[in-house]
């Protein structure tokens, strides 16, 4: 479909797609902001335009609820978009993601320790140390989680796939265990909910939340950015990939340590959620190249644009009241799934 | 005696308790086709990759002129050597031009610059392969795949200098699972390869072919190197058949004829 475009201009459509739907996301909700309104409240909150009283309640409601929505709604796709293709470059297969190989459940699990215990001692979520320990704990649990699936499934620089969605079911139930118990036992309300942590969601964004995973994204970003050659290297297998200049073994490690990251702190914010991950680079493959220096930064956008979609979606189905985004994501997402396990076993017989 | 391009000393492999080369001590002779031969499990492919860097021997050293290999940083070994291998597993729709510009990659940082561009090109048109640049590497046959593959490993070390280092092209097993046409295509533009200051280091299993093309060869025998030749007729007969297991006769034009 894109086939024709070079990449600049493929970044430049998916960036201009994505730029409507953050305006588009921006105005669509319980309080309807046309975008009119919204240049006004920015130029308002920028001192640029007089500020009008009569618009104190809206705006409020635009910068404190809706404007950190938006931005942690499409930082968290464009993590979810990279960490699928970091992943499946690293598994060096395309029916990885952050959700399937118990990166996310492990996030969850490590956030849900935090939550609940942190609340039932003196350690609150509100306090400094819990605001580092939430992801930190999450990066512990997401990078255990991760590394055991990659080792149990990939020996010899192979990965098999059966042993990667088996060993992936079972850290997730695991994780998915470990959490549902935590929020069984929580006193907080607000960690009891268990949906939260399995089909994560938007509501509770606030410009903590989509500063934290701002400055996560940036950061991953740009390391995993350098490694889009090596990425393609590692295509040929570990032996190959070594004798073109890479390490394959640090190189590795480093991207399961700079996946990780971004995905556990996304997901200590925002809860799992499943398949954006899977299926963002894999349009991006069916429409242009499976080049990572070029899927890299493509999922980013593409992930974010997607991600803005489905929450405008999820705001609306179901007023006043909103569906969990993991829901919606999962909908499109496993039948998605079910159609590249197809076709890979297609092509795995005819060898 | 020349220098050595590629000089193993008294490599010894062992994977577990089981010793897979021993002691073995040789040099690859710069400019010239040097063929590794011998059968299944004499140890070639580990002998390989340990003269590409690959794997550390359990003992002895590799040394590339002066320089121990393990002493290479992976980026600069890289430029210096290229490695190709029978079957590259490679199922992503990756265009053909992009998988020969991979061989450039030890050479640029961000984004390729021209001379890249320009070899992956000359590369391209050496393998005869330009008409397909554009398309999509699981969507050729297995004799295209490998020409993409030899393109690849020919742009990683292109010599355009007259002044540079000699290059060092690994080729283990390159021909299996080729037909006629593509192995002798293979092999001949390898042997053109030669004239850019580079060395060849092959293992082949066909004899005969490797008679034609290679003009140094090195029999191994479970693991022990047992004979260094300069042409096809100094090798013996009799050594032949005992470490092949064949019985082998000279036919036509020097050709080797083998039964059980």
């Amino acid at each position: 479909m894109l086939r024709r475009l070079t990449y600049g201009q493929v970044y430049l459509l998916l960036a201009l797609l994505l730029a409507a739907s953050v305006i588009a996301s921006a105005s669509i909700g319980a309080f309807m902001f046309p975008p009119s309104a919204i240049a006004r409240f920015v130029g308002e909150g920028l001192s640029l335009l007089p500020s009008r009283p009569d618009d104190i309640l809206d705006r409020n409601v635009f910068f404190i609820l809706r404007l950190p929505r938006v931005l942690l709604c499409g930082l968290t796709g464009a993590i979810l978009g990279v960490s699928g293709a970091l992943m499946q470059g690293l598994f060096r297969n395309p029916i990885v993601e952050p959700g399937l190989a118990g990166t996310s459940a492990g996030a969850a699990l490590g956030a849900a320790i935090v939550f609940v215990f942190g609340s039932s001692t003196a350690f609150s979520f509100a306090s400094p140390l819990g605001t580092a320990g939430v992801p930190l704990l999450a990066f512990l649990c997401s990078f255990g989680a991760t590394m055991l699936v990659y080792r149990l499934s990939t020996s010899f620089g192979r990965t098999d796939v059966f042993t990667l969605l088996l060993a992936g079911i079972a850290l997730n139930a695991m994780c998915n265990a470990g959490t549902g118990f935590l929020s069984y036992i929580a006193r907080d309300p607000q960690a009891r909910n268990i949906t939260f942590w399995n089909l994560g969601t938007f509501t509770t964004a606030d410009w903590r939340g989509a500063i934290l995973v701002g400055i996560a994204f940036a950061a991953c970003f740009v390391l995993a950015l350098r490694h889009g050659k090596n990425l393609n290297a590692l295509m040929l297998g570990e032996d190959n990939a070594a004798y073109m200049g890479v390490e394959p073994e640090r190189l590795i490690f480093r991207l399961i340590v700079i996946n990780t990251i971004m995905v556990s702190v996304a997901t200590a914010m925002v809860g799992v959620i499943a398949f954006v991950g899977l299926v963002v680079p894999h349009l991006l493959r069916l429409m242009r190249s499976s080049d990572y220096t070029f899927l890299l930064p493509a999922s980013a956008l593409l992930g974010a644009l997607l991600m803005e979609i489905v929450d405008i979606v999820a705001r609306l189905v179901i007023q006043p009241a909103e569906l969990p985004i993991g829901i919606i994501t999962a909908l499109l997402g496993a039948p998605f799934f079910l159609w590249i396990l197809i076709r890979e076993r297609r092509s795995d017989t005819y060898g | 005696m020349a220098d050595a391009a590629v000089r193993i000393r008294d490599v010894s492999y062992a994977a577990g308790s089981v010793q897979i080369l021993s002691a073995i001590a040789l040099d690859f002779q710069p400019g010239r086709f040097n063929v590794v031969l011998g059968p299944n499990g004499a140890g070639k492919s580990t002998l390989m990759r340990i003269a590409a860097g690959r794997l550390a021997p359990t003992s002895g050293d590799v040394l590339y002129g002066e320089t121990s290999v393990a002493a290479f940083d992976m980026t600069a070994l890289a430029r210096r050597r290229a490695f190709l291998s029978q079957n590259v597993e490679l199922t992503f729709p990756l265009a053909v031009e992009d998988v020969v510009l991979m061989g450039r990659y030890p050479h640029y940082r961000g984004v390729p610059s021209l001379k890249d561009k320009e070899i992956v090109a000359r590369a391209l048109d050496l393998v005869d392969m330009t008409a397909r640049r554009h398309q999509p590497y699981p969507t050729l046959s297995g004799g295209e795949r490998q020409k993409t593959h030899l393109a690849r490993v020919l742009a990683q070390i292109w010599n355009d200098e007259e002044s540079a280092e000699e290059r060092i092209l690994f080729l283990d097993e390159p021909t299996t699972s080729l037909d006629i046409h593509y192995q002798l295509h293979l092999l001949d533009t390898a042997r053109e390869f030669l004239k850019r200051r580079c060395t060849i280091v092959a293992s082949l299993h066909d004899l005969n072919m490797a008679f034609d093309y290679g003009d140094r060869f090195f029999l191994l025998e479970s693991g022990r190197l047992v004979h260094e030749a300069d042409s096809a007729r100094a090798v013996p007969k009799d050594l032949i058949e005992r470490v092949y297991r064949v019985k082998a006769e000279t036919g036509e034009g020097g050709y080797w004829r083998f039964r059980l």
